[in-house]
């Protein structure tokens, strides 16, 4: 009877912020319903037989998701997810509410959740036997947030050392942190990594585990795909990257290494569902990014494509895939309220220096609008402007771009939903 | 001026380096160059021959995660001896919260376990234990020649310093070492510890300039007046911070 109410309540309290566009329909429902009953998730789940999904890892959640999605839903699944970025237990508690009838019953097959790092812990004591877990990489984010990547891996080590033969792990066998979780655990694991031969030859500044997770010695790599993701070995202990069982897809419907990494988790995914690779690839074929993440605008005849970059790796990622599309037209935006980290520090473990002869023009705004100048002034740019005011220099970067160009956006989170409500003008989370 | 040349020793840069800590370096370097002064890095990771340390005329320890530390503190206690005696050599020098600490007497857990530090500054740390918080947030402190400088602090051992040094700062916005008795860091001869990450020069760049010329001075016994560089964008970087904390102009 409880849950009744909170289903209803919930429901309505997300009509009236969607009505308002109060823009947190995706977490207050879940919020309410959680502080009346804290196992909420638990009691809705236990009663529905769908299929759940659960992707965890520093970058590419949103994206991941995102390809799942597209394959299920284009071979006639029924699919729900959380809202994206809204990956705490509220969003998911949010999520159910909206997919969830009166009566408790889910009418959908299957449920994506991209999880936070800090919540993957607490979702499996809700959801204690999910059907998959995907684990994308561990890099370093938002140090004051979620504490150093070690520690992460430490609570996540605990925390999946609890499931049982139900679930199937997908695994990124090329992240030593992230291999060396599904060591000690009873559920399945199939590993994805890289195998092209286009290679790195050093480390990025930014690497986080490249000594090894089993006894602290410096890794050997045979091959860097990017930062401390390869193919690495350790010649004191002799553990290394486990096997991998999917390594490529003859389609990446998105730009970049590191979504190569994130097609080939939904990929792996779908295939131990019993998905073909032509029902695969069938599917990408209608693929649209989700919002921020290589979305492109068209902005009266222009292009604006937004590049969600919200760490080191993520930021070096974001910049070598552009430069690689000849980028000329940048625009950063440096934001640090709570969802993007309250500490900037990580900007200069980014490797601007690489770029420096690569932009035309580049414009940098944000809270942190200074921090990130200087970032360019000291790597030695000097072609850029700041410019405190977001909407201005979101109009001085398009002003700057020519008719037939792209202008690059590369945000961080909060950034990134200003500057789609200025291009759109509408609001999203 | 004749030829100016100054070798940087960065510590475990493959360790110690979690927080962006890197900025220090580049800034340091970047100042060096747009006044004409060559630089030299030499990147010190574990199994460093000790003598290298010899030839650094500024040295540079930033923080790390605890398990990183470990490997460190396995390394740099062999060398505990020369690095002792470079420091009190007025070699100059910058350790941030990690490495700060590690320069200490002792590094008490919150389960009373104690690990030994270098022993080189007189200051101890304590865990006061998980439920006690971290304390992260941005930071505004006052030294003793009335400059003011911003930094971004995240760190859960608390600092307190012996007689034999000297705090860094006063704390005027921020936890600083230890959250209660208002110092910040701490100064021994030519060598500064401190909370402070951000990373701390690029915003703080009279306090970069203030290192390279200590370095020079001691390396090469001249007194130096640097020629003013255009801080403005640096300026205002600091003013955001300073502003947003709440602290008069």
């Amino acid at each position: 009877m409880l849950n009744f109410f909170l289903i209803i309540s919930g429901k309505f309290i997300s009509f009236v912020s969607r009505f308002l566009n109060l823009g947190n329909g995706s977490t207050w429902p879940g919020e309410v319903a959680l502080s009346i009953k804290s196992n909420f998730i638990k009691k809705i789940i236990e009663k529905n037989t769908l299929k759940i999904i659960l992707i965890a890892g520093t970058n590419g959640k949103t994206t991941t998701a995102r390809l799942i999605q597209t394959i299920l839903l284009k071979n006639g699944y029924n699919v729900f997810q959380n809202a994206a970025g809204a990956n705490l237990l509220n969003g998911i508690a949010s999520s159910l509410i909206a997919n969830v009838g009166l009566n408790g019953k889910i009418n959908k097959d299957f449920a994506i959740f991209e999880i936070d790092e800090n919540t993957l812990p607490l979702i499996l004591k809700e959801i204690p036997s999910p059907d998959f877990i995907v684990i994308l990489n561990l890099f370093r984010d938002q140090l004051d947030r979620y504490g150093e990547v070690n520690t992460i891996a430490k609570k996540w080590k605990d925390a999946l050392k609890r499931l049982d033969e139900k679930t199937t792990l997908i695994f990124n066998s090329d992240d030593p942190q992230v291999a060396f979780l599904g060591n000690e655990s009873k559920a399945k694991v199939s590993y994805f990594g890289l195998d092209n031969k286009n290679v790195d030859s050093e480390y990025q500044h930014a690497s986080d585990s490249t000594y090894c997770p089993n006894c602290q010695t410096k890794l050997n790599y045979n091959s860097v795909y990017f930062s401390h993701l390869g193919d690495w070995n350790c010649t004191k202990c002799g553990y290394e990257h486990p096997k991998k069982t999917f390594t490529s897809f003859p389609l990446y419907p998105l730009l970049g290494t590191y979504n190569q990494y994130n097609t080939n988790a939904a990929v792996l995914l779908s295939k131990d569902l019993g998905l073909s690779n032509e029902k695969i690839k069938n599917a990408f074929k209608d693929f649209k990014p989700a919002f921020g993440r290589q979305e492109t605008l068209d902005i009266n005849g222009k292009k604006a494509q937004i590049f969600l970059s919200k760490n080191p790796t993520g930021l070096n990622e974001s910049l070598k895939t552009i430069a690689i599309h000849n980028a000329e037209n940048l625009l950063l935006v440096l934001n640090d309220q709570i969802p993007d980290g309250l500490d900037i520090s990580w900007i200069w473990d980014v490797d601007f220096e690489n770029f420096i002869t690569q932009f035309k023009n580049i414009t940098v705004s944000g809270d942190r609008v200074f921090d990130m100048g200087l970032r360019l002034k000291y790597a030695g740019f000097r072609n850029f402007q700041t410019e405190e005011d977001l909407t201005k220099a979101v109009n001085v970067a398009l002003e700057k771009t020519a008719k037939n160009e792209i202008l690059y956006i590369l945000p961080t989170y909060s950034a990134m939903l200003e500057v789609r409500k200025i291009l759109t003008g509408k609001k999203i989370l | 001026m004749k030829n100016l040349s100054l070798t940087i020793g960065w510590l475990y840069p493959e360790l110690m380096s979690t927080y962006g800590d890197r900025g220090n370096i580049i800034t340091f370097q970047k100042r060096c160059q747009w006044r004409g002064i060559q630089t030299e890095v030499l990147e010190l990771n574990p199994g460093f021959d000790a003598k290298l340390l010899e030839q650094c005329d500024f040295l540079f320890m930033g923080g790390a995660q605890d398990e990183q530390q470990q490997i460190v503190a396995e390394d740099l206690i062999k060398k505990k001896n020369i690095l002792k005696q470079i420091i009190e050599n007025n070699t100059p020098g910058l350790y941030i919260c990690g490495a700060y600490q590690f320069l200490g007497r002792y590094y008490k857990e919150a389960d009373g376990s104690i690990i030994k530090g270098l022993g080189i500054l007189d200051i101890y740390t304590e865990n006061p234990g998980t439920n006690a918080p971290r304390l992260i947030g941005n930071i505004l402190i006052s030294t003793e020649k009335n400059t003011t400088l911003v930094g971004f602090e995240n760190h859960g051992g608390r600092t307190y310093l012996g007689e034999k040094v000297k705090p860094f700062g006063t704390v005027i916005k921020g936890f600083g070492n230890n959250g209660n008795d208002k110092t910040e860091g701490a100064i021994y001869k030519n060598s500064f510890g401190t909370y402070l990450h951000g990373p701390v020069l690029p915003k703080n760049p009279e306090f970069a300039d203030l290192l390279i010329k200590f370095t020079l001075e001691k390396k090469y016994d001249l007194s130096i007046n640097f020629h003013a560089l255009n801080d403005s964008l640096e300026k205002e970087a600091y003013n955001a911070i300073a502003k947003r904390l709440g602290v008069k102009l």
